[in-house]
């Protein structure tokens, strides 16, 4: 038997969005943590995957550069995850994507993490990714993105 | 001593099945297997849940709810009588959405009702997909369904009120639900996580939980795919691991880094327990999927033992423990400290490997204070001297993953060779013991010779006396079952010294002098020692 492959990345891009219920509060809370008055905007990252390996147990750890994006979630075309603080892109914008599933050996993708959209064009967001985020979505980046 | 009955067998309680669920659920056709919980007994309907704190909805499927109001479904089996029952919970892992996971453990909750057992098997299908970090989620959800079954206990007009005995509390999960118990078993015990309330109040109305849990298993676990803020979950209760070899799945065993940590050494007051055993069962040919019987085989043909064979194991072992912990008879907590006494119930020619730490211990040598080389441990004191053996400390990864836990590294290349461990014998009160206690493993490195058992001898001696105990008279130290894909794993096997076989051999427990490692049974050969304890 051959291990599994990591999964290859087609794009990645980012749009802000109108936060959730969820997010709102995590926003809230965050705010509270780092003493900051964060934007009421949340940022989706949408990976996009060639080819959505099998749902099984294990998983493909997502980092951007060394941080580990603590939660993702699957749409139709990949995943995405939140991001709530957008000290996180200052921080990581054009960092390499990689996965790992011990966070040991490290794939990279060949991908680069985008910069946002502009806070203004935060919107109702529409769409597959947008329907999976009706609640809290990943909140990367202890202490900054989340 | 008592003889014991297969405990994957049958009992003689009656037990009726019931679906439990939160209508109205219009699942679509895609999720025509769910449609079950949309029609459940009338008796059972259950409020729904808001985990959007934690959890998105898995991808995948469309769901007819949102992660706001998810709902609490499953199934139940109930023991006829008057109760109060304990109550055994499981909980299944990632897998297919669309595929409902959540009945492939009622042939293990049927077992346990069989004895008396109320048995759940519940739905957190919503939150499978190729998602990432949704565990905390998972133990929330198990947790919420314990507080339903909490509720009905104490509504006057349900069936189970009064029936479910809220202090004898097992929670079984599989793979990421497995991971998913660890998390359940930590968070049962906080009033918030991550900022968010679990005592009850809104806008998410999770909690108060504070069940008394009395063990957490878990079947192939993940782990660390969710971490709190506070640093990787240790299991708080008593601690229970089953895992395959043939695992192509959770294929690297990382549930072993879970166990690792649960019940360590408190450096500080290494004398003081937590009251809390763990126990280990690595069983050789098994895989990840069969210990679900709705999950089809990830292992081509031939690869794997026969499903029934992996679903034996699973009711023998899982079995034990809940005779043990739920119904009061510790006797079956002799299968947790030594899988031999199994033997007769597991199928033939079964390999496992089993570790058991009990509550009540004090360590001789447990090498976690330092790389440096090896010592005995306080409070213990002592020397130890090597003869031409290479004894060296070092964090070594017997399972893949970055480990935390020190391990002693014994190699030799000449018979005759070893380990001297002097103590004093003021300060190891042996006799208030019933075993002397050792975790050891062999690897794949080229001094153990492929396939071949291990062996060496264990010397242990008070003045003039010396008991002379081949390890393999205790134990088989199994050459490391082939893995699917990766490394090999280094599996230490406990092996458990009666006390008594010393007093046998003329050794005084309250004079022991020394314990020595000696290698006169394979003329070459890579040892890895977890640690040396007295213990019950």
């Amino acid at each position: 038997m051959q291990p599994p492959a990591p999964p290859k990345i087609n794009a990645v891009e980012v749009e802000a969005a109108k936060p959730t219920e969820a997010d709102r509060m995590a926003i809230a809370r965050l705010s509270a943590e780092t003493n900051r008055s964060l934007p009421q905007v949340s940022y989706t990252v949408k990976v996009q995957i060639k080819t959505k390996p099998p749902v099984t147990s294990m998983a493909w750890a997502l980092y951007v550069d060394d941080v580990l994006i603590p939660k993702y979630w699957e749409y139709e075309d990949g995943i995405y995850f939140t991001v709530l603080d957008p000290q996180f892109f200052a921080d990581h914008k054009g960092k390499p994507l990689r996965f790992s599933q011990n966070g040991i050996d490290f794939f990279n993708t060949g991908m680069k993490l985008p910069a946002p959209t502009a806070p203004a064009a935060a919107r109702s967001t529409k769409g597959k990714a947008a329907r999976s985020t009706k609640a809290k979505a990943a909140r990367p980046s202890k202490g900054k993105a989340r | 001593m008592t003889i014991l009955n297969n405990p994957a067998l049958n009992g003689a309680t009656q037990f009726d099945t019931v679906i439990y669920g939160s209508p109205p659920l219009a699942y679509p056709a895609p999720l025509i297997q769910f449609a079950i919980y949309n029609a459940p007994d009338p008796a059972y309907i259950t409020p729904r849940i808001n985990v959007s704190a934690f959890a998105n909805l898995g991808g995948g499927a469309a769901w007819p709810f949102l992660n706001t109001n998810v709902p609490l479904n499953g199934h139940v089996c109930v023991p006829r009588g008057r109760g109060p029952f304990p109550l055994a919970m499981f909980a299944h892992g990632n897998h297919n959405p669309t595929e409902n996971s959540t009945p492939g453990y009622l042939y293990l909750c049927q077992l346990l009702a069989s004895h008396g057992i109320i048995a759940a098997t519940i739905d957190v299908n919503f939150l499978n997909g190729f998602n990432f970090g949704e565990n905390d989620g998972r133990a929330i959800v198990h947790l919420e369904h314990l507080k339903q079954f909490r509720t009905w206990n104490n509504t006057a007009t349900h069936p189970l009120h009064g029936k479910v005995d809220l202090n004898r509390i097992l929670i079984v999960g599989h793979s990421r639900g497995g991971e998913g118990v660890g998390h359940a078993s930590f968070f049962n015990r906080l009033a918030s996580v991550g900022g968010v309330p679990l005592d009850g109040s809104g806008p998410n109305f999770l909690g108060p939980y504070r069940f008394g849990l009395t063990a957490a298993a878990a079947i192939a676990p993940t782990d660390r795919q969710f971490t709190p803020v506070t640093g990787p979950t240790v299991v708080p209760d008593h601690y229970y691991i089953i895992h395959g070899s043939k695992d192509s799945d959770v294929s690297d065993f990382q549930g072993y880094h879970t166990y690792e940590r649960a019940h360590v050494v408190d450096l500080a007051n290494p004398t003081v327990s937590d009251g809390k055993f763990k126990a280990m069962l690595w069983v050789h040919k098994a895989n990840h999927n069969q210990f679900n019987s709705i999950w089809a085989s990830e292992t081509p043909v031939g690869v794997a033992m026969p499903r029934a064979s992996q679903e034996e194991i699973a009711k023998v072992h899982l079995g034990a423990l809940a005779q043990a912990l739920l119904l009061d008879r510790p006797e079956y907590l002799e299968v947790l400290r030594d899988h031999g006494a199994a033997v007769a119930w597991d199928p033939a020619g079964t390999e496992f490997v089993s570790q058991y730490q009990d509550p009540e211990r004090v360590f001789v040598q447990h090498n976690q204070e330092s790389l440096g080389a090896p010592v005995v441990s306080l409070p213990v004191q002592g020397t130890v001297a090597a003869d031409g053996v290479v004894a060296t400390r070092a964090l070594t990864a017997l399972v893949t993953g970055i480990t935390s836990t020190i391990t002693l590294r014994l190699a030799w290349n000449a018979l005759g060779t070893r380990l001297l461990l002097r103590v004093d014998p003021a300060t190891l009160p042996a006799e208030r013991y019933k075993t002397l206690a050792l975790r050891v493993g062999q690897s794949t490195e080229a001094n153990n010779p492929a396939n071949r058992d291990q062996d060496f001898t264990l010397e242990v001696s008070s003045g003039s006396h010396t008991a002379a105990i081949p390890a393999s008279c205790l134990h088989r130290l199994l050459y490391p079952d082939p893995p699917p894909f990766g490394a090999a794993k280094i599996m230490m096997q406990t092996l458990r010294l009666p006390i008594e076989r010393l007093v046998e051999c003329g050794v005084d427990p309250s004079d022991l002098r020394s314990i020595a490692f000696v290698f006169d049974r394979r003329a070459t050969g890579t040892l890895y020692v977890g640690d040396l304890q007295c213990s019950n």
